[in-house]
């Protein structure tokens, strides 16, 4: 799969002018339903949780006067392991399945046999532009997800009794350099996964239409249990 | 594997095609020649296009293109080769998610390293002279068959190629427009025969047609390939 992956970069050298426009053309329109379409639920999952979680944490904190572990709560669980977690299970459950759907019937429908025919590399056509677009679609909700945690949890604090000025002052506190950074690698593995992994089961069709939702299944619990995978190693590493 | 003894635009050397064929499938196509073989669907004649495009690899023997075996070229290479062999899948292959126009422009998109602007005025002109000005714009499930056949020899014919393969290219067309795709497809005339040479497979071909086909072979169940008279 890692091979799959490094292809579709690898063929990305070989396009031409024409082609990187058409390509760069199916990415916006991945980025627009993957990325755009996606930020309400990322906003509406992102504000419900932060708001649960810190009006929770506030209230049992202040009553040991720790409210300054607030920032440590929302910066280490919401912005560092869950946000890049829930954004990218939000992705694959509906761009993932989507993506090895799609790649699934073009494979059954003879349209990835009548590309290559044509000369035309199925990686560089279906694969690279639903690659890019995952990677900026999850980055993108990532931020979204991090800016509503944090209104979301200034909202919950304020809501607890606990000052706006002291609210944003812990967070920031707390937040540092590692930590955007650790989110920033994060949002472009998880992007990745969710780009490579569908496409991968997707193309894997033979001629069969019951295979295509067998290809999208495995596809979706494939890109899953990688996302987890992966945010386990970079506990391991970082 | 390149064979420089072979320049004949396409051959098929001992290749096994049908389950119970009793002889492997042996042809050659002569240059700016059209040859049909007609075959039942059973009969694996829907394996030939691959073979030679080299998008499957036959058990044994080998299907020459010019005197090469895409399948054995590099990846990049075998992409770059196929360019140089127009394509007619059967079913037509077309792209649903773009529109007739699009589904022509993709090869030349891709493949041409011409500039945006002369790529739409080669497809302009394609599709004045296959008569697909007004469906240009409809994607393949909103046109009719004969505009989907039209639009996928157009996307065939796309790099101008010297070989052309087309599978069932005339299945559920009226005899007339499928003599219009069949010129269309030669390239016009020389003293030599067609400019283009063609390969047609299917099961049956309509009577006008045959009268503008070199040569027609039947494969029988058992494999063996016989000379038709037209």
């Amino acid at each position: 799969m890692a091979r799959f992956g490094f292809g579709a970069l690898r063929a990305a050298t070989r396009l031409t002018a024409a082609g990187r426009a058409v390509s760069l053309r199916v990415a916006v329109s991945q980025v627009r339903f993957t990325g755009l379409n996606a930020v309400g639920l990322v906003a509406l999952l992102s504000g419900i949780l932060s708001f649960l979680v810190i009006s929770q944490a506030t209230r049992e904190l202040k009553g040991i006067g720790a409210t300054e572990f607030i920032g440590t709560l929302i910066v280490v669980a919401i912005v560092r392991e869950l946000g890049p977690l829930l954004t990218a299970l939000v992705v694959v459950g509906r761009s993932g399945t989507a993506i090895a759907a799609e790649l699934a019937t073009n494979q059954v429908m003879g349209e990835v046999r009548a590309l290559e025919s044509m000369g035309i590399d199925p990686k560089q056509y279906l694969v690279l532009p639903r690659f890019i677009g995952s990677l900026v679609s999850v980055f993108a909700l990532l931020v979204v997800f991090d800016l509503v945690a944090i209104m979301a949890g200034f909202a919950a604090a304020r809501f607890n009794g606990l000052a706006g000025p002291r609210y944003f002052q812990i967070v920031l506190a707390s937040l540092s350099n590692r930590d955007v950074w650790l989110t920033v690698f994060k949002a472009l593995a998880f992007g990745s996964i969710v780009g490579v992994v569908p496409s991968y089961f997707g193309l894997t069709v033979r001629r069969a239409s019951t295979e295509i939702p067998i290809a999208a299944s495995r596809a979706v619990v494939a890109a899953i249990v990688g996302i987890f995978l992966c945010s386990a190693l970079f506990v391991v590493l970082a | 594997m390149t064979t420089p003894h072979s320049p004949l635009p396409l051959v098929f050397d001992s290749i096994p095609i049908a389950r119970n064929a009793s002889v492997p499938f042996s042809l050659e196509v002569p240059e700016r020649r059209t040859v049909a073989v007609l075959g039942d669907e059973d009969s694996g004649i829907g394996m030939l296009g691959g073979y030679a495009l080299g998008l499957e690899r036959p058990a044994t023997g080998h299907a020459l293109v010019f005197g090469t075996e895409v399948a054995g070229l590099a990846e990049p290479e075998r992409l770059a080769f196929r360019r140089r062999v127009g394509y007619l899948p059967a079913g037509d292959g077309l792209l649903q998610n773009l529109s007739l126009r699009d589904n022509v422009a993709l090869p030349l998109r891709f493949g041409s390293g011409a500039a945006p602007r002369d790529i739409e005025g080669r497809v302009t002109v394609m599709l004045t002279a296959l008569r697909l000005t007004g469906a240009a714009q409809l994607r393949p499930a909103q046109a009719n068959e004969e505009e989907r056949r039209r639009a996928a020899l157009a996307r065939a014919i796309a790099f101008d190629p010297a070989l052309l393969i087309l599978e069932q290219p005339f299945d559920g067309l009226t005899a007339r427009v499928a003599s219009e795709l069949l010129e269309i497809a030669r390239g016009g005339e020389s003293a030599e025969g067609a400019r283009r040479t063609i390969f047609i497979t299917g099961q049956e071909i309509p009577p006008l047609i045959l009268r503008r086909v070199d040569q027609v072979y039947r494969l029988t169940r058992a494999g063996m390939l016989e000379l038709e008279t037209v």
